[in-house]
């Protein structure tokens, strides 16, 4: 196993540079997840590591091995790299057991040891009983478990997954990705994990790195990411934020709603105009002017809709900004009723852009 | 896990022998063909050749001929077809897969086989169809209802072999409509007629231009039915001129001036086609869509039915039936009856006739091998371009498709002209026609396959690649066991293409190498029309076996293109 490492990677296409210069190490036997909308470059970055793609520029380094570079790249067989496909790319023809020992018996690997493996494998991934099943036999879940089957048996340095999960429905989505995490805790192998669905990517992942236009937007643990997002694309891709926006006035305020929004994150420049993010269950609302707090505007309830264990709000400010709050479901609020909302300093986070 | 280390990647030099031959095949013909055509007896330059194509009347007259009876061809098609595709796909017609089956027959009856069946129905003197007449309505012995020699005739022979084109693009593109772009207009206040006008007909419309285009070229190239019907009559299309000048004495450099404006109105044409067909690519539009909906007839179901099987009477019914006919009975052109049925054609064609040994050992050994070589070059340009394996894949790809733009005569001239002389002396082998056979087969195997390759999904094959195979093992373990269904089918319908081959052929055989095609036109020169059923049957029946064969292999899509000739 090794670490992998990202420098100056670019890919483009005619004029479109479609990863570019994303520059990223893979600890060793940790799980990297690229996370973004579609289109973001992610799968092309997957796919570069993997070598179905050379880079226009840049190079991955797989611990000493330069793999890939404008001038030479390792094809993908000789990477020791696995991969699970979207689509799973289970082959039709084969049945579970011969699909999932396919690579050991490229490796020349002797029977009694592919046999062992495979035992192993399938009871592991609970698909000892489908072994002779073909592909189209099996059901959705059964399928991705052959995929990770395959690409777990030949013991790999990398492991690559391409939106494993995408094609499954939603309760066995939320099985997997513990399955997966639980796995990877397992083998440890070294492993970047595609995914667009920020869930996904927080249940499984040691680091994420946002990616939106062929950059990597911010690289960070989970928990790194949520607190403490550097843009507003990562703050609204991630749990979804409220981004406020006003000039800086002294060292820690913005302008907002005739007052000042005291906050922290990226140092300010006063009378530049700055992103202030603020989660939506952050703030808090009440029907009499809070006392003793920093922070506290009035506003008014444009709508609010009762959730169950929450309450939805929509509330306006001074100046019309409205912003999305989620309160206990007790916080009832008639809609056209005068608030107050207060959010504690170290909740509202200046962002670098 | 220890990696054993894989040598080098052979697949590269592999690719580039097989770009190699893709060119030899192609541009050396046709650059001896642009050589002859602008240099005279002496190999000097000279512009005369074309200069007499152009003022010759000669020359001129069958090159307006040609043209004539193409534009009628794709008139008279597209009137037929159109109606026909759309019964058949969008209305509730009965027995529609029955229709389908018989213009599919159509489509595989060799068109000059079609113009012999109807000399036995139309002669003046002797047709069937004219002894009925006179029979019926006491006519004089010389007065006749229909003159197959004739331009008339000939257009309408033509176009009975022709119309399953614009038929099959037609109906083709109807199935794949789907429902809901039809639901979607109705939904919207659309009544059936006004969806047909603003939706429906819009999205044939290209396939129905596609589809004229195509007859017209089917038209303009054919050799064996404008030769079997056109020369008694006494006039010349392009082709059977350009055939008749390499009659002795011959001239070659005047054919390859001439063989040159059909080669380029043909390449004209596919572009038009490809433009028509590739700027909207309804065709590809389909998948998880609902079933589109029938149109009910009503009353007029029966009727429909009747005109659909009246239609399919001209190049299925009578034909077929002419042949059967003449094969079981004495006089070729008299009715079967117990006085005159006879096995002695059957007997006189496999056991007397000493040509057909020869000429069906030719056509087995010329077609196994074509189809084999063929299947090859086109499982590995198929794949390198699906698969976009080596920089140039373009390259590659239009190699193989570039004999769809060479019509058969034409590439029979460039052949006789490239092989006839050294360095590569092949006329008077079997080499020539191989070589003949395998170019013309070429972009309809490639297409197949293409199709084919598009199925696997290439992510099968990084799967294997990440897992450590290298490209040709994963070719060996998991392309090549996926695609085998398509590859047989390919191998057949090359197979089939090569029996019913002629207008090369014709250009390229001695009396060693003689095939069946081209034996049937030889026959018919002399007049053996039982001889010529016998054996035109039985070329039927491997044809059918064959495709029947290629259909029942599962995963085999439509839309082969047999190429008439």
């Amino acid at each position: 196993m090794a670490s992998v490492e990202l420098r100056g990677l670019t890919k483009r296409y005619g004029s479109l540079a479609v990863v570019d210069d994303v520059s990223l190490t893979i600890a060793h036997g940790s799980l990297v997840c690229l996370l973004g909308p579609s289109g973001c470059g992610k799968t092309t970055t997957l796919r570069l590591i993997a070598g179905f793609a050379e880079p226009t520029a840049g190079e991955i380094h797989v611990g000493d091995r330069l793999v890939s570079s404008p001038a030479r790249t390792v094809p993908p067989e000789r990477r020791q790299m696995s991969m699970i496909f979207q689509s799973y790319a289970l082959w039709p023809h084969m049945t579970v057991a011969q699909n999932v020992a396919y690579g050991l018996t490229l490796r020349k690997v002797d029977r009694a040891t592919i046999d062992q493996k495979l035992n192993a494998i399938l009871a592991t991934t609970k698909l000892d009983i489908l072994a002779d099943r073909y592909p189209g036999e099996l059901s959705g879940g059964q399928q991705q478990r052959v995929a990770l089957a395959r690409a777990l048996i030949v013991e790999p340095e990398t492991l690559l997954l391409d939106e494993p999960l995408s094609n499954l429905d939603a309760n066995l989505r939320e099985e997997m990705r513990f399955e997966v995490r639980r796995l990877h805790d397992a083998y440890r192998y070294t492993t970047v994990y595609v995914t667009h669905d920020q869930s996904e990517a927080m249940t499984t992942a040691d680091v994420i790195a946002v990616m939106n236009g062929g950059k990597i937007e911010q690289a960070g643990s989970p928990q790194d990411i949520y607190d403490r997002p550097r843009s507003e694309f990562v703050a609204r891709f991630i749990g979804s934020s409220n981004v406020v926006r006003g000039p800086a006035v002294e060292r820690d305020g913005v302008a907002f709603a005739g007052g000042v929004l005291r906050c922290n994150g990226a140092r300010l420049v006063s009378g530049r105009d700055t992103p202030v993010s603020i989660r939506q269950h952050d703030i808090r609302l009440s029907a009499t002017r809070p006392s003793d707090v920093p922070n506290v505007f009035p506003a008014s309830v444009v709508r609010q809709v009762f959730l169950g264990g929450s309450r939805d709000y929509m509330i306006e400010v001074e100046g019309g900004t409205q912003l999305r709050v989620i309160t206990a479901a007790e916080d009832d609020i008639p809609q056209g009723a005068p608030v107050f909302i207060q959010v504690p300093p170290e909740r509202c986070r200046a962002l670098e852009r | 896990m220890q990696r054993r280390n894989s040598g080098f990647d052979m697949s590269t030099p592999l690719i580039a022998a097989f770009a190699l031959v893709l060119c030899g095949l192609i541009l050396l013909p046709m650059t001896w063909l642009a050589y002859y055509s602008v240099t005279d007896k002496s190999g000097a330059f000279t512009l005369a050749n074309f200069k007499q194509l152009v003022t010759d009347p000669v020359l001129l007259e069958p090159l307006l001929t040609t043209l004539t009876i193409a534009t009628l061809t794709s008139l008279i098609c597209c009137v037929v077809a159109a109606p026909m595709g759309w019964l058949v796909a969008r209305t509730d017609l009965p027995m529609s897969r029955t229709v389908r089956a018989l213009v599919t027959a159509s489509f595989v009856t060799p068109p000059f086989l079609g113009a012999i069946a109807w000399e036995l129905l139309a002669a003046p003197n002797s047709g069937l169809l004219n002894q009925a007449y006179r029979a019926w309505t006491g006519a004089g012995s010389d007065s006749h209802l229909f003159n197959i020699y004739s331009f008339t005739g000939l257009v309408f022979v033509i176009s009975c072999y022709t119309f399953p084109y614009v038929f099959v693009l037609v109906a083709n593109t109807l199935d794949r409509i789907p429902g809901d772009l039809e639901d979607a207009s109705s939904i919207l206040g659309g009544r059936a007629f006004a969806t047909a006008r603003r939706i429906t007909i819009p999205l044939a419309m290209p396939a129905l231009l596609a589809g004229a285009l195509v007859a017209f070229l089917q038209a303009m190239t054919l050799f064996g039915s404008p030769a079997i019907l056109a020369l008694p009559a006494g006039f010349h299309t392009m082709t059977t001129k350009i055939w008749s000048l390499f009659q002795y004495p011959p001239k070659a450099e005047l054919a390859a001036a001439a063989a040159l404006p059909l080669l380029l109105l043909t390449v004209a044409l596919l572009r038009a086609e490809h433009k028509i067909l590739g700027r909207r690519g309804f065709s590809v539009v389909g998948g998880k869509t609902g079933e589109p909906r029938l149109v009910k007839l009503g009353a007029l179901r029966w009727p429909a039915l009747i005109l659909c099987i009246v239609v399919m009477l001209c190049p299925v019914f009578l034909p077929y039936g002419a042949l059967l006919n003449a094969t079981f009975s004495k006089v070729a052109s008299k009715v079967v009856s117990f006085d005159n049925f006879t096995f002695h054609n059957i007997e006189f064609v496999f056991f007397e006739l000493s040509a057909t040994k020869l000429a069906l050992k030719n056509t087995f050994i010329l077609g196994i091998l074509t189809a084999t070589i063929c299947t090859l070059l086109a499982v590995v340009t198929a794949y390198v371009t699906t698969r976009k394996a080596v920089p140039g894949y373009r390259v590659l790809g239009f190699l193989a498709t570039a004999p769809v733009a060479i019509p058969g005569i034409v590439l029979g001239v460039g052949l006789f002209l490239s092989y006839t002389r050294p360095p590569f002396v092949l006329y008077g082998t079997l080499w020539i026609l191989l070589i003949a056979f395998v170019t013309i087969a070429l972009p309809a195997a490639y297409q197949q396959l293409q199709t084919g390759f598009r199925t696997v999904h290439v992510d099968l094959e990084e799967a294997s690649r990440i897992l450590g195979a290298t490209r040709l093992q994963s070719l060996a373990h998991i392309t090549a066991p996926l695609l085998r269904t398509s590859v047989i089918a390919t191998w057949c319908f090359v197979f089939v293409g090569v029996m019913r081959e002629l207008s090369a052929a014709i250009m390229l055989f001695t009396s060693e190498t003689k095939v069946i095609s081209v034996l049937i036109f030889d026959l018919n020169e002399s007049g053996d029309l039982a001889a010529i059923s016998v054996l035109g049957l039985m070329m039927l029946a491997i044809t059918y076996a064959v495709v029947i064969l290629a259909n029942r292999v599962p995963g085999f899509g439509g839309g082969v293109r047999l190429r008439n000739t």
